[in-house]
């Protein structure tokens, strides 16, 4: 051991300017040394674990769209960080204590607040570059698969903000009460606060919507249809991330209001950033409440609305090459060869007569907050309007309920959309001629349709009238009433008899009678023994 | 030069005054505190270290007012403090652990690695610079303990019982180091044992029930002692019968 003879080093040597630089330095070395020993840290193979086997596979399952992934993944994402942040930031926040190193810390000239900042820095900067790392994988992976549109990135700012918040409280809680148990309750305090904040929602329009757990309207999800045909609406995550800012901002300003946690100007910043907290989290709560269900299947709040979101997104749509062309959404692209083949069948029967759609254009949904936390959902216009025609669909990919395969799609859209078209084209209903009945079936089985479909007037909830597919309620499946035959089909009954001397028609006779007669037969003018 | 000024300090934890109205004045140099447990040894290093407040009296450390928060910050800078019971961060290697201290005091980051590796080689830890703490022994973390306290390199140094674990071979270079130290700095031993105020000290303070009974030289508080029966060093001797007169 050896005496050196030099003055106390300290950093008061220079100018202000120098003294600040020096103190900045001296912050991002003491943040690094923080990051290099912070709790989260070890919570990171945690994270990453719980994230491939709850959130990874699932949101990965879904279609890739941006948006159902997208607000899929935000609240998954939250749920599987928030044990691991709160926990992690309580027991950095408890360190000092846990420790015993309050009496030689608060000691130094670096007051208390700066330093509890610098360690709910690194606890909060490791768990945002571990969500950032996750969210990387999902939007890199759907990069790759999305044909249109790109990544949401509120949704990624709410889930951000969310981690700051939640380390902030959690590191707030290890401050006030440190113990060794603080971490662990902490976690466990915060997974539940989290879990059920959104147990009082009730429609959409509600303060709980602020909960960041709430990516989509509360009673819908997040819709695959959204977001396609209109642009995503970032007024709820507006208020989200409002609201976690300003708890964030609050939990740390209160932090720093005792009188040992720095000078008196210091404190008074923090009792003034404390109450901005405080202002902008209650306004952010209110704005919230008086969000609603907008008819784009997002929830819109009316002082943050841009009404420039309300414009449909422009797009050139991808049409098949089919006897009617069949154009989508570019978003639905690779669903097109599916669908176009699906329904070839059926368009080849009807192309060019009259009556008959000159193409087939998918439509957006529109939705409807009912009473409570029902939602009605329908087709955007009319099904078939323009000269000349087109008919709208929606496929069932648009509509929430489970993801379906290409050749589930097809038979889906088929199975629902044909018989749409062939009942649109003749005119079919419930007062029905029996000629316009007999001239139907024959076409649904010349297009390899079932024709038991006649009796089973498909349509989406919501949508008016018998012409627009069914929903499709599983996987694969077609929601449809219990099957009934009615007499007017029975095996000898005149209609069957017509319907099956039409279909054993040449297609060039069948085509020749249908573009002469249809008018009429639609007019219900034609009767059963003038079929040929 | 006074670094220490003292008048009539008081610090009482509720009913119980454990520092009760003592005078003391200090400049640079080993000053001793001695006294048996619960004598207010710890209390007083406290409040000379800006940990707590006094209850009344006057304080002046480095010539400045501790009171106000401005002078407060200036002596913390040129301050160190070894705690009696020094926690410390498992994961921290000794390097990390010293650096953490060095740049919470403000050490110019430019001068942080040469302090820092002065303050681990001044208390031989050289060797084991890498070492997290979790695998040091008590006597390596006391110190480690020392390291951080003298990192910057202070004007006013605060140790309560720095030779608490350590080896005897140690605690002869310890007291070597406190020696150097002295020479420009005021470092304040804060001990029971009495063996180290006398190698190392030039002034010594004796304290009992909260009060300062004692304050000379070490060799003053050992002539105070001869003809006293009780303690096996003159020193000793010289300590037993000073507490022994102001309890009588």
């Amino acid at each position: 051991m050896s005496a050196v003879d030099a003055p106390a080093l300290a950093l008061t040597s220079g100018g202000p300017a120098s003294v600040k630089r020096g103190r900045l330095r001296a912050t991002a070395r003491l943040l690094r040394l923080e990051l290099r020993h912070n709790a989260m840290l070890w919570m990171i193979p945690v994270v990453a674990g719980l994230f491939w086997f709850t959130t990874y596979r699932k949101v990965m399952s879904m279609p890739p769209l941006w948006y159902p992934r997208a607000a899929a993944l935000q609240p998954r994402l939250l749920l599987v960080f928030v044990c691991p942040v709160a926990g992690a930031a309580a027991w950095m926040g408890s360190r000092e204590a846990r420790r015993r190193t309050v009496d030689v810390v608060s000691i130094t000239a670096r007051s208390r607040c700066v330093r509890q900042l610098i360690t709910w820095a690194a606890t909060a900067g490791w768990a945002v570059l571990a969500y950032l790392g996750c969210i990387g994988v999902v939007y890199g992976v759907t990069a790759r698969q999305a044909i249109a549109g790109g990544p949401l990135w509120w949704p990624v700012a709410v889930g951000a903000a969310s981690l700051a918040a939640l380390s902030a409280l959690g590191f707030a809680a290890g401050a006030l009460a440190p113990s060794r148990f603080t971490g662990p309750l902490t976690s466990i305090a915060a997974f539940f606060a989290l879990a059920l904040s959104t147990q009082l929602i009730n429609g959409s329009q509600s303060y709980w919507v602020v909960s960041p757990v709430v990516a989509a309207p509360w009673d819908l999800g997040p819709v695959p249809g959204v977001a396609i045909f209109y642009h995503y609406l970032p007024d709820l995550p507006i208020a989200q991330v409002m609201f976690l800012a300003g708890l964030t901002a609050a939990v740390l300003g209160a932090l720093a209001l005792p009188r040992n946690s720095g000078r008196r100007s210091l404190r008074a910043a923090a009792a003034v950033v404390t109450a901005a907290g405080l202002l902008a989290a209650v306004t952010a709560v209110r704005l919230a409440g008086t969000g609603k269900l907008d008819a784009h299947g997002m929830i819109a709040i009316p002082a943050l609305h841009d009404a420039a979101n309300d414009r449909p997104i422009r797009f050139t749509p991808v049409c098949s090459h089919t006897a009617i062309p069949v154009c989508l959404n570019p978003a639905y692209a690779s669903d097109l060869p599916g669908v176009a083949s699906a329904l070839e069948p059926v368009l080849t029967e009807i192309a060019g007569l009259p009556g008959a759609p000159a193409r087939i254009l998918q439509a957006s949904v529109v939705y409807h907050q009912g009473a409570g936390n029902g939602v009605s959902v329908g087709q955007a216009g009319p099904t078939i309007s323009g000269t000349p025609p087109a008919y709208h669909l929606l496929l069932p990919d648009q509509l929430n309920g489970p993801a379906f395969t290409t050749s589930q799609l097809a038979d889906v859209t088929r199975a629902t959309l044909g018989p749409a078209l062939i009942i649109q084209l003749t005119g079919y209903g419930p007062a029905a001629s029996p000629a316009q009945r007999a001239v139907t079936e024959a076409l649904l089985t010349d297009a390899n349709l079932r024709p038991q479909s006649l009796a089973l007037p498909p349509g989406p909830p919501g949508s008016s009238g018998p012409s627009g597919p069914s929903v499709p309620s599983g996987r694969g499946q077609v929601r449809t009433r219990a099957p009934s035959t009615p007499p007017w089909l029975l095996p000898g009954s005149p209609v069957v008899a017509a319907a099956r001397r039409f279909a054993a028609l040449p297609v060039s006779a069948r085509r020749t009678w249908l573009l002469h007669h249809l008018p009429a037969l639609r007019a219900g003018q034609i009767p059963l023994a003038q079929l040929p | 030069m006074l670094n220490i000024e003292i008048t009539d300090l008081t610090r009482r934890f509720g009913r119980t005054a454990a520092v009760a109205g003592v005078d003391l004045r200090a400049g640079p140099g080993v000053f001793g505190l001695l006294g048996p447990n619960g004598a207010g040894k710890t209390s007083l290093l406290r409040m000379l270290a800006t940990a707590i407040q006094p209850t009344s009296g006057t304080l002046r450390l480095l010539d400045r007012d501790p009171g106000s928060y401005g002078p407060r910050q200036e002596i913390r800078r040129r301050l160190g403090y070894l705690p009696q019971q020094l926690g410390y961060y498992p994961g921290f290697t000794v390097t990390e652990f010293v650096e953490y201290f060095a740049l919470l005091k403000e050490v110019p980051p430019a001068q942080v690695p040469a302090a820092v590796a002065t303050a681990i080689e001044r208390v031989q830890l050289g060797d084991r610079a890498k070492s997290r703490l979790r695998t040091l022994s008590g006597g390596m973390l006391r110190r480690v303990g020392v390291a951080q306290a003298i990192v910057n390199q202070p004007e006013l140094l605060l140790l309560d019982e720095p030779t608490a674990g350590l080896d005897p071979e140690q605690r002869v270079t310890f007291r070597a180091l406190l020696r150097d130290l002295g020479q420009r700095a005021t470092v304040v031993v804060s001990t029971h044992l009495v063996e180290d105020i006398g190698a190392a000290c030039g002034q010594v303070a004796l304290m009992d029930g909260g009060k300062i009974v004692f304050h000379g030289t070490p060799l003053e508080l050992t002539a105070l002692g001869e003809g006293h029966a009780t303690g096996d060093a003159p020193l000793e001797r010289g300590y037993s019968a000073v507490l022994a007169a102001a309890r009588s």
